[in-house]
């Protein structure tokens, strides 16, 4: 297969791609603020003041609802991505996504655990309920996964056609599961639960966000480490043993920095669609299925997309919001269609 | 707009836009000082807003979320979405001195982000009864600065549901209350029934009705559970269901469990508006009540629709 562009290009592409992201996501918004003032809100966030104007809006906008917003779109977006190629190089199928070790279904059952049982038993202590949401999620995604993990394993191998079936068994069980609670739900926590599945960026806070950020620095600065494993994966299992790589110890790291990955995204927001599939398919497009490029270019593609389409879901209907998981299934899937047909 | 306030003079009118502009001006975290009536408003509940119209706030309403329907010229004001998906920039953008809803506003951390933004977050409940409602007219009436109108607005609430009541039960000596269940969405498939602890219920056993329901929540109801329940009256909350005689003879013809029940037979179905069921309590469930209450007990004439509140 031939790179459609070379490396360095596509570095230099998506910098700036990432670069204009980052501006549109802090300086644009239901609110208008000039844009001196956006600058010199966001320099005092970094504790640089120019000039001494007053700037309580912009600083309020821009540092307490901006900021966050971005930073979490921006880990959220790479860590998708990201876990997208741990995916599809684990399952070397380029329709692989972080859906199929269960961590998606399992996130969504533990939200919908919090929601509808959340509401049903009340007296959840006060100091708890605002994390209870987030804390069900993560669990949930890395208990399924888990659970998918250990069924996949015999005699201390890891086999992956089992481990895709059990994913597929187990997603469908957490659905209705799911589907259970939505029964048992009553109109308004429906309505919750319908919306937190289409994922939202919306009321980001600094104090919800450094889990992730954690999480996100941990699979950005592990995964690339594997990249030349992951590479010696693409042609085949036991090809990969023979160059001397760990594979089984491969699988095993693979799937939990997915579970971890993917279910703190879901637990700070909601299940966003299509970005951990699309994203890393379509950079092997460009460049080619090398992970040492496949894995840093996703990273910044994702982030990119994810913050673009988060400014699209707050400025189409302002002041109302769409959520994000609508934008990025409406914008995904027919691009992901044009690129299967163009391939042919 | 202007056809609600018709009382409110110019000067004070003046007053009102010069007050909004120095709050507009003061615009900082922390302001406005309490004892200045807000004078811009974000509502996010249906009932809640359709009160602050009654009680001649029109004006003072920038924006509404997706329940406020009633009246239909407040779905011209920019929407801020869902009430339990509010987007704080949105809101912001707004310029809004107070955001009112009900418990059911959220997302939490979004009401933080807006109270550190200077807007005051006034919670009204969504509770369906009459002692909720008279903290809310209450509150509403302190808020807006016209605690007499909004004291005029529950009596006349009140006091339309007593004769309510008193022709409910004058009713009742000649006629046994009917057995009811309501309907939401197409009844074709399997449509939800209100359950016992529903504002369908509430509507229901207020209008002089027996909810025959026994789960709780709007829950779908079988075509064999609906014939077992044999309800003398059915309401819908889809007035196309019933307004052409094809369309009534289809729904028939689709449910044929329906189709047997007493009410069918009977023709003793009724159409709710489904904005009632929503939001708490609002100017216009007296009148809605009294629409039930008619199709419950034919034989006796109407309550004469006087005495609406005030809008």
């Amino acid at each position: 297969m031939n790179p459609a562009i070379r490396p360095r290009s596509l570095f230099i592409a998506l910098s700036l791609l990432l670069a204009l992201a980052l501006w549109g996501s802090l300086a644009l918004g239901p609110v208008s603020l000039p844009l001196g003032d956006t600058l010199q809100a966001a320099l005092r966030l970094l504790g640089l003041t120019l000039g001494g104007s007053e700037l309580n809006q912009a600083q309020l906008i821009v540092g307490q609802i901006r900021m966050p917003r971005t930073l979490l779109g921006l880990a959220v977006g790479a860590v998708l991505a990201l876990c997208g190629v741990a995916m599809q190089g684990l399952f070397r199928n380029p329709l692989a996504d972080p859906g199929l070790i269960g961590v998606s279904s399992g996130a969504a059952l533990g939200a919908a655990i919090a929601i509808v049982g959340g509401a049903a038993f009340g007296g959840i202590p006060e100091a708890i309920a605002p994390y209870l949401l987030s804390l069900c999620a993560f669990v949930g995604g890395l208990g399924v996964t888990a659970l998918v993990y250990r069924l996949g394993r015999r005699d201390g191998q890891t086999s992956v056609v089992t481990m895709l079936l059990a994913g597929i068994a187990l997603n469908a069980l957490a659905f209705a599961c799911i589907g259970l609670f939505t029964y048992l739900a009553d109109d308004a926590t429906l309505r919750t639960l319908t919306f937190w599945n289409l994922g939202s960026l919306n009321g980001a806070s600094y104090a919800r966000l450094w889990p992730l950020l954690l999480v996100t620095f941990a699979v950005a600065f592990w995964l690339p480490r594997r990249a030349r494993a992951l590479n010696a994966l693409l042609l085949g299992e036991s090809e990969a043993r023979h160059l001397g790589f760990e594979v089984e110890r491969l699988k095993r790291e693979l799937v939990f920095c997915t579970a971890l990955g993917v279910g703190a995204a879901v637990a700070a927001a909601g299940m966003i669609g299509f970005i951990g599939l699309v994203v890393p398919h379509l950079v092997r497009l460009l460049v080619g299925p090398d992970h040492r490029i496949l894995l840093p270019a996703s990273m910044l593609a994702g982030a990119s997309l994810l913050l673009l389409a988060d400014l699209a879901a707050r400025l189409v209907l302002a002041p109302a919001e769409l959520p994000i998981g609508i934008v990025t299934a409406l914008i995904g899937a027919p691009f992901f269609l044009y690129l299967l047909m163009r391939g042919r | 707009m202007g056809v609600t306030n018709g009382r409110v003079s110019i000067g004070k009118r003046r007053l009102g836009a010069a007050l909004a502009l120095l709050a507009a001006l003061a615009w900082l975290p922390g302001a406005p000082a309490d004892d200045a009536l807000p004078q811009r408003w974000v509502s996010a509940g249906g009932s809640l807003s359709e009160w602050v119209v009654a009680l001649g706030g029109a004006d003072r309403l920038v924006g509404v979320d997706t329940t406020s329907l009633h009246p239909t010229f407040l779905q011209d004001l920019p929407s801020i979405g869902y009430q339990r998906q509010l987007a704080a920039e949105g809101i912001l953008a707004l310029r809004p001195d107070l955001l009112l809803g009900s418990e059911e506003m959220g997302p939490p951390p979004v009401l933080q982000q807006l109270r550190a933004a200077g807007v005051r977050i006034e919670t009204l409940s969504a509770q369906a009864d009459l002692a909720t409602l008279e903290d809310n007219l209450t509150r509403l009436g302190a808020l807006l600065g016209e605690p007499q109108r909004a004291r005029q607005a529950l009596a006349a609430f009140r006091s339309r549901i007593e004769s309510q009541q008193a022709w409910i039960a004058e009713a009742q000596r000649s006629q046994e209350a009917p057995g009811v269940v309501l309907l939401l969405g197409h009844p074709s498939g399997s449509a939800m029934a209100g359950g016992r602890d529903t504002a369908a219920a509430w509507l229901i056993e207020q209008a002089g009705g027996r909810n025959l329901t026994r789960h709780s929540g709007y829950k779908a109801l079988s075509s064999e559970a609906l014939l077992a329940l044999d309800p003398d009256v059915v309401i819908f909350t889809d007035r196309r269901l019933l307004e052409a005689d094809e369309a009534r003879q289809a729904l028939m013809r689709q449910n044929p469990a329906l189709a047997s029940t007493r009410a069918a037979r009977e023709g003793r179905m009724v159409a709710l508006d489904p904005t009632l069921l929503v939001g708490g309590l609002g100017p216009r469930i007296p009148e809605g009540l009294a629409a039930l209450s008619a199709a419950f007990y034919p034989a006796r004439s109407p309550l004469p629709a006087e005495a609406t509140p005030d809008r």
